[in-house]
């Protein structure tokens, strides 16, 4: 009895040996994967950003410090630098906010929930290259149907993508219309996994509609606010579409983003060791915001 | 009151989706209908199927349409083997000092896809790769959110199962394919449709890698078709449907299961 015992835990042990061994082949194509496509990749843009590389004689020198240098001194890279916060500011609110009210929408008693949905989210699935096309032309400055609707009704209504003022707002705006349906459909999952009795307890208390929302539903789908928050500065960061298919950064530079501004040093100017550096700073920026955020979140995130 | 709400809530969800309605609109109309006022949304009595006559017939478009397939059919295929066999080494194998390793590579999920792109231009260079559908392929195999979701489900795998296999005389390499696989097949096919969806859209890659139009995927083929008849509204339109209508009927068919894949990647992601 004793002696199964023992062998079986012998066996089970030289089990697990042997499991954990060819667990480790089993990991090797990631390892190399993972070398080849992210770790490697990374290593040599921080190479990149501080070494000139010519492709076309191949040669390489060491520049030290000096395309940072140039960066903190090129009034191009401010100008994309405030762009991308300034599309940050509308992008990252509009959409949590958009996404809230259409989970609410959904999860309130109505019919048609299912068609409802559907309209929501069709824009977050659909090719978003296409729908840029469609955009272009849905808000063409003089004849789009949306401006002539508003001129119709006697509105002097302002030129969108052509307008200095006007081009990044509306860039984010659109960007927010593609995105929201991700968001919608998690903070409906999360609102879904309210307890229902939690709603009853609170109205005994004598809690009404918008003190319930405040008290009882924010803090308990903050999980999901706190990660939708994150997902959306890191997505926020990297825009890119908008900029390279509707305005080209322009006009007068008025949507030229990081992004944009890494794209067209490296594969208009094939300046590869500038936009690197420009690479870097975007990175550290994602850095910074992910972990003000992630030590911010004690103070309004909770979890059960 | 439900009714009013149903009323108002689907006026919204109808406003959401105006661009596109007017695509589709616009697709069957003559270039001189495009800014017509008043608006009609159907000349029943003249419809126009010329615009899609002429990019089925006269442009690249069916080839711009294959090579999106392509890329979208072997990268995610790939990617949905490369992830299970990540996931279950990292999942149920679980070798020594995996959990520290899967951190770091959860780490990249916070780098901004752009930077890579740029050595690996380079890279490609040298290889060959440039202007080859392979430049699209081989980057979008390894995927952290991929792994991700295929380790979490191998987490809570039922080690018996795998026991049992052991006992009828299975190897590890055996016992995941003829067991571990098969029943992994719900979550790998909620990543391959979202990993379909996410493929199908990417526009980046083929900007920077591809330079003949005969290579172009679909969104690179819209950019250029753009840039190249630039007043041509609606044949542009016709081909944003083309590029929509797919995924759409896909996406109507599938919506319960999407709509489930969404909210798995995202909450476990």
């Amino acid at each position: 009895m004793v002696e199964t015992k023992k062998r079986r835990a012998s066996n089970s042990h030289s089990l697990e040996r042997a499991e954990r061994r060819m667990g480790l082949i089993f990991a090797i194509p990631s390892f190399i994967g993972y070398s080849l496509f992210v770790a490697l990749p990374m290593l040599f843009v921080f190479v990149l950003s501080v070494f000139k590389i010519d492709l076309m004689s191949n040669t390489i020198t060491f520049q030290g410090m000096s395309y940072f240098d140039k960066l903190l001194h090129d009034d191009d890279f401010w100008k994309a630098f405030a762009n991308t916060f300034k599309y940050l500011v509308i992008y990252v609110p509009l959409t949590l906010l958009l996404g809230l009210v259409m989970a609410l929408i959904l999860h309130s008693r109505v019919y048609l929930r299912g068609m409802i949905r559907a309209f929501f989210i069709i824009p977050y699935i659909t090719t978003y290259i296409a729908t840029l096309v469609v955009w272009n032309v849905f808000l063409h400055p003089t004849e789009g149907p949306v401006n002539s609707l508003l001129m119709s009704w006697g509105l002097n209504p302002p030129h969108y993508m052509v307008d200095t003022r006007w081009a990044l707002p509306v860039l984010a705006v659109i960007g927010s219309w593609k995105d929201v349906g991700f968001h919608c459909l998690l903070f409906l999952a999360a609102l879904q996994g309210v307890p229902r009795d939690l709603y009853e307890a609170s109205s005994i208390d004598g809690a009404n509609g918008l003190a319930r929302f405040r008290h009882v539903t924010l803090p308990l789908i903050s999980p999901t606010s706190f990660f939708l928050l994150l997902i959306t500065i890191i997505g926020g960061l990297q825009a890119f579409y908008q900029m390279a298919l509707l305005t080209k950064g322009g006009p007068a530079f008025s949507t030229t983003t990081l992004t944009y501004h890494i794209y067209r040093t490296a594969f208009e100017y094939y300046d590869f060791s500038y936009a690197s550096a420009v690479g870097v700073i975007l990175f550290l920026i994602t850095l910074v915001l992910v972990l003000i955020n992630w030590f911010g979140q004690k103070k309004w995130v909770f979890y059960q | 009151m439900k009714i009013l709400r149903t009323i108002v809530f689907s006026l919204v969800g109808l406003i959401f989706v105006t661009p596109l309605i007017w695509m589709l609109s616009t697709s069957f109309k003559y270039e001189n209908q495009v800014f017509e006022k008043p608006f009609v949304l159907v000349h029943w009595d003249d419809i126009n199927f010329g615009n899609y006559r002429y990019l089925l017939t006269e442009s690249p478009v069916l080839t711009w349409l294959s090579n999106s397939l392509i890329v979208v059919v072997v990268s995610v295929l790939c990617r949905l083997l490369f992830a299970a066999v990540t996931g279950y080494a990292f999942g149920y194998l679980r070798f020594r000092y995996a959990n520290t390793i899967f951190l770091i590579y959860l780490a990249a999920l916070f780098i901004p896809y752009q930077l890579s792109l740029l050595p690996q231009f380079i890279a490609f260079r040298y290889i060959g790769f440039l202007d080859t559908l392979w430049a699209l392929i081989v980057p979008n195999i390894v995927d952290i959110l991929s792994i991700f979701l295929m380790r979490q489900f191998f987490l809570t795998f039922p080690r018996d199962f795998i026991h049992a296999a052991y006992m009828e005389g299975s190897g590890v390499v055996r016992s995941f394919v003829r067991i571990a696989l098969p029943l992994a097949q719900s979550p790998m096919l909620t990543l391959g449709i979202l990993s379909f969806f996410m493929i199908w859209d990417q526009y980046y890659q083929p900007l920077i890698f591809l330079k003949s139009p005969e290579m172009f995927t679909l969104p690179l083929g819209i950019h250029s078709f753009q840039t190249q008849f630039g007043h041509e509204y609606a044949k542009q339109m016709a081909l944003a449907c083309i590029a929509i209508v797919p995924v759409l009927i896909t996406f109507l068919i599938l919506q319960k299961r999407f709509v489930e894949s969404i909210v798995t990647a995202g909450i476990k992601g």
